[in-house]
């Protein structure tokens, strides 16, 4: 996940001669970037649906070609390949493709946050072939974040292509994001939220709308060669004894060490591995490739690769806990030097397959020791997956939809959300930094935190009001009785009450201009001019206020019930000490 | 896709007009890609689809070849690869569970056959698999419920010979465990439904004979016997059953049957000299029964034999014992009643003295062989008579 500040993204692309300028491009088609976004969209999720499609052949092809078509303990070449794989794409990745080290999701986002959503086509195709080439050759990573990245990139080169403004290139490369994201995993809503959740940490209803048309034009393609069904088989899920939430809670406990492990793990090899002299990256993923494969050498060829098949047998019950639970464990290590080491590939797949063994250990564990409890394993490793993605990745919205989606079943929504906020907070609590931040530190990177920016609350109005301690004078009365009444309160401003329900914040200047153009006995309402004061309530964003501030002097918040009845004010004072106090 | 200003200048018009042709040639170019995309894709995935099913076959034959070569090990490998590859073939799951279960891996059997019934719930080859499974385990409840819901399982196609097989296979556990009852109730159910098929009645007859039910076990092999040509299988257990009810002139009409028949000599020497000592002891039983068919005299001669037989026995038994044993006393004093000298004659013209000779002669072969242990010869038949003398002529 490395994110360096690499020649080719750090210079902005060069805008050939015959193109105009955004300005130009404003005058004389101003609605055009609006309707090729959402053209583009579609093309761009079509095309990282195939290119995701290809993406998944390519490493299906290369595992049979170099791992054989059935892997299995004590085989050698399940030591040599690996080492050898690990050899290669080293070298392809220190000598031409630096930017497609590690996995894709930060990436995407220092694309979105620093290089103006600029991802090269060459860190497309490394990302494609080095990625293919490690997960394919038996390294315990994953293929959908650099799927996601292969999808923003695309959608980079697209939009740049189409000399589209800055401001929608940078939301170009969410949009592909999760179009790939979408298309390695068939699971649209997931992919949606992931994006929303992690790479552009809000609901923007500018982009959401073209995140949602991409990512299921590249579902749709995707199905379209593998089918409906997602990764693995889902058996048949229900729950019908309560009791077995107690179950569920202990996975949640039991996903929240996990977490734990696998992030500090990452956390302390990692750094350390980058650390060591710059000729060692050329080494670092054989070493790692050589150690996976002794893993899978000595009995766990299960560990390597994505994983997805062993987790389709764990599914389906085909390991005793005390094996699946080993497996979850190895994983942890295999993906911890994999991924350490810089070798190109995603933590998802492992994430999840590390969460489904865990489960699928509890749930036969379960089915041994307490067969009276009707819960399957598979609902087990169901759930697992989803506590692993809360846990460690810290998507905690996207773990509960991706569960639902991935079985299709309502009815796990229960043991889902308990086991996967057990597993949420115990990870918030023992590791304060989710691990894309961990990475990005590493990386010397600051990106922002998606997790800080969900949590931060907003400020209110009603958090900067205080009661009315100026005048209240009616519209009908007097301009010199209302001048009096404000020069006697000594308030800088005095609010006029109008028959329509509206208010009317008068300054003491503006009662001095308007005493002189009429006289004392006219109602203040006929000095006035049409404008009147904006409508402002309690539970407004703070911030909805300050661009009023240069023209009212105090502003009037008024209750939503009752229409013109005041709840307050609050002055340019107030929003500010607000603002320090907070 | 632009709307019209008026405010442009004639300049400004003309780029706009190049501007959409620009797009349109770029979002022409776009399709293009795609479309190229999309075919080259499809020919990938055409060619991997392709390779996925041919490895397939070729792990599914490895594991089954494996499996019936008795290498489960190897066989668990090649179905699991064969697996990865047709993740939803049904019998090449059930394959597998098989072959782990056959390398002792039971736990992980019974997970996966476990999880194999969620999946398809009802499903009579898992509960049948997970019924055997529970035999291996020793757990008795289990199994004969796992039995009894293969039984009313769903079966595809040949439900109506598998559900026989899995009845039969019951009624084997049931036999092996000594609930003959219940066994000998699956058989009969199993019997009332079969077909006229003689490998079928010959496979039932024989696992009645071992729950003990001899007598439906002659039946069927007597309904074996209907078919052309006769069955060696048949006549002997026609022979052998009819012998074990005693009922030895039906007995002896089989064994001889069965001896002369041209398969017979094939069997193994051992089975061959059973069934001719079958055949010579009923032969014997049936020279010693005072039948009902005799005349007067050959009857009171063999019952006369048979006294004499009897009481050397009793003399034998008393002489072997310091102490004499009241019921060995109660049958001496018993044939003191008895008139110790007899003629034929006097036996001829009094049915009820040879009647009641006959009695006590087997009470005295019963008594004894409690007593004074099994016996031998000629009082080893008179007991086996002594068991159900009404039977020994009855066809």
């Amino acid at each position: 996940m490395s994110v360096q500040p690499i020649r080719e993204s750090a210079s902005q692309p060069a805008k050939p001669a015959a193109r105009l300028t955004q300005l130009e491009l404003e005058k004389i088609a101003p609605t055009r970037d609006d309707r090729l976004f959402l053209v583009l969209s579609i093309f761009i999720g079509v095309l990282s649906g195939l290119l995701v499609v290809s993406f998944r052949i390519a490493i299906e092809w290369i595992k049979i070609l170099t791992l054989g078509s059935a892997p299995h303990a004590g085989q050698f070449r399940l030591i040599l390949v690996p080492a050898f794989a690990g050899l290669l794409v080293a070298a392809l990745v220190q000598r031409f493709f630096p930017a497609a080290q590690g996995s894709g999701i930060n990436q995407t986002k220092a694309a979105l946050y620093i290089y103006n959503g600029y991802i090269s086509f060459k860190t497309v195709i490394g990302k494609f072939i080095t990625s293919a080439l490690a997960i394919g050759c038996g390294h315990s990573l994953g293929p959908e974040d650099p799927s996601l990245q292969i999808g923003a990139g695309i959608a980079s080169m697209v939009a740049r292509k189409l000399n589209l403004s800055r401001q929608r290139l940078r939301l170009f490369a969410p949009i592909g994001a999760a179009a790939g994201l979408a298309a390695a995993f068939n699971t649209p809503i997931s992919a949606i939220l992931f994006v929303i959740e992690e790479v552009i940490g809000q609901w923007s209803a500018a982009v959401l709308g073209s995140i949602v048309l991409s990512a299921i034009s590249s579902v749709v393609v995707a199905r379209w060669f593998w089918g409906p069904e997602p990764m693995f088989r889902i058996p048949p899920i229900e729950l019908r004894d309560p009791r077995e939430l107690i179950a569920y809670a202990v996975l949640g406990v039991a996903g929240g060490f996990a977490a734990l492990a696998f992030s500090k793990s990452l956390g302390y090899l990692r750094p350390r591995l980058r650390a060591l002299p710059r000729w060692t990256y050329y080494c670092q993923s054989c070493v790692a490739g050589l150690l996976v494969g002794l893993i899978g050498f000595f009995g766990f060829a299960q560990v390597m690769g994505p994983g997805y098949e062993a987790l389709d047998q764990a599914m389906h019950g085909q390991f005793a806990w005390k094996l699946l639970l080993a497996l979850a464990l190895l994983k942890i290590l295999a993906t911890t030097l994999s991924f350490s080491s810089g070798t190109p590939g995603g933590m998802f797949a492992p994430t999840v397959f590390i969460g489904g063994m865990l489960g699928a250990s509890v749930g036969s564990f379960e089915k041994l020791f307490f067969p009276h409890l009707t819960g399957t394993v598979g609902a087990y490793a169901l759930v697992g997956m989803g506590v692993l993605f809360a846990g460690f990745l810290r998507a905690p919205l996207t773990s509960v939809f991706m569960v639902i989606e991935v079985s299709g079943n309502y009815s796990i929504i229960v043991p889902v959300i308990l086991a996967n906020m057990i597993a949420y907070l115990m990870s918030r609590a023992l590791q304060p930094t989710p691990i894309f931040e961990v990475l990005t530190h590493q990386d010397g990177l600051a990106l922002p935190s998606m997790e800080e920016a969900r949590e931060e609350s907003e400020l209110h109005l009603e958090d900067a009001l205080r009661p009315v301690d100026v005048p209240v004078v009616k519209g009908n009365q007097a301009i010199g009785e209302v001048a009096l009444i404000l020069s006697a309160s000594h308030a800088s401003a005095v609010l006029v009450s109008l028959w329509d329900g509206s208010w009317y914040a008068v300054s003491m200047d503006e009662l001095t201009t308007a005493s002189a153009a009429s006289t004392r006995d006219t109602p203040i309402e006929r000095t006035l001019p049409a404008e009147r004061s904006p409508v402002l309530f309690p539970d407004m964003p703070l911030e909805n206020a300050l661009r009023y501030f240069p023209r009212w002097p105090v502003l009037p918040v008024l209750n939503r019930a009752s229409r013109g009845k005041l709840e307050g004010v609050i002055t340019q004072d107030d929003v500010l000490r607000c603002y320090q106090e907070h | 896709m632009f709307e019209l200003r008026s405010t442009l200048t004639p300049e400004e018009r003309q780029q706009r007009q190049k501007l959409i042709l620009r797009d349109t040639l770029a979002l022409s170019s776009l399709l293009l890609i795609v479309i190229v995309l999309f075919f080259v894709t499809l020919a990938l995935f055409h060619s991997f689809t392709i390779h996925r099913q041919r490895l397939a076959k070729r792990w599914l034959a490895r594991g089954e070849y494996a499996l019936h070569a008795g290498q489960p090990l190897a066989a668990i490998d090649a179905l699991r690869s064969a697996l990865a590859y047709a993740p939803d073939d049904e019998t090449l799951q059930i394959e597998l569970a098989e072959a782990l279960a056959a390398d002792g891996r039971t736990q992980e059997a019974v997970a996966y056959f476990n999880t194999l019934l969620e999946s398809r719930p009802g499903s009579g080859m898992v509960n049948l698999q997970l019924a055997r499974l529970a035999v291996k385990q020793g757990e008795e409840a289990n199994s004969l419920d796992h039995y009894e819901e293969a039984l009313d399982g769903t079966w595809e196609g040949d439900g109506y010979t598998r559900r026989r097989e899995v009845r039969l296979e019951l009624a084997q556990y049931l036999i092996d465990r000594k609930h003959y009852d219940r066994a000998r109730n699956e058989l009969l159910i199993a019997a009332g439904n079969a077909p006229d098929d003689i490998n079928v009645q010959l496979q039932i007859a024989g696992l009645l004979e071992s729950a003990q039910d001899q007598a439906n076990a002659l039946h069927l092999y007597r309904r074996a016997l209907q078919h052309r040509p006769e069955r060696l299988a048949a006549l002997e257990g026609a022979g052998r059953t009819a012998y074990a009810l005693n009922r030895f002139l039906q007995a002896k009409k089989y064994l001889e049957r069965a001896l002369n028949h041209p398969e017979f000599e094939k069997q193994p020497t051992e089975a061959q000299a059973h069934f001719r000592d079958m055949l010579a002891d009923a032969d014997h039983i049936l020279l010693l029964f005072p039948g009902p068919e005799l005349s007067l005299r050959a009857r009171a001669d063999r019952i006369l034999s048979n006294r004499k037989i009897a009481q050397e026995r009793l003399a034998e038994c008393l002489n072997t014992k310091t102490a004499v044993l009241p019921e060995l006393q109660a049958l001496a004093d018993q044939w003191q009643h008895l008139p110790d000298k007899l003629s034929l004659l006097q036996l001829e013209q009094d049915p009820q003295l040879e009647q009641t000779i006959m009695q006590l002669v087997y009470q005295t072969e019963r008594v004894t062989s409690q007593q004074c242990g099994a016996p031998m010869g000629d009082d080893a038949l008179l007991l086996k008579i002594a068991e159900a003398p009404e039977a020994v002529e009855q066809l």
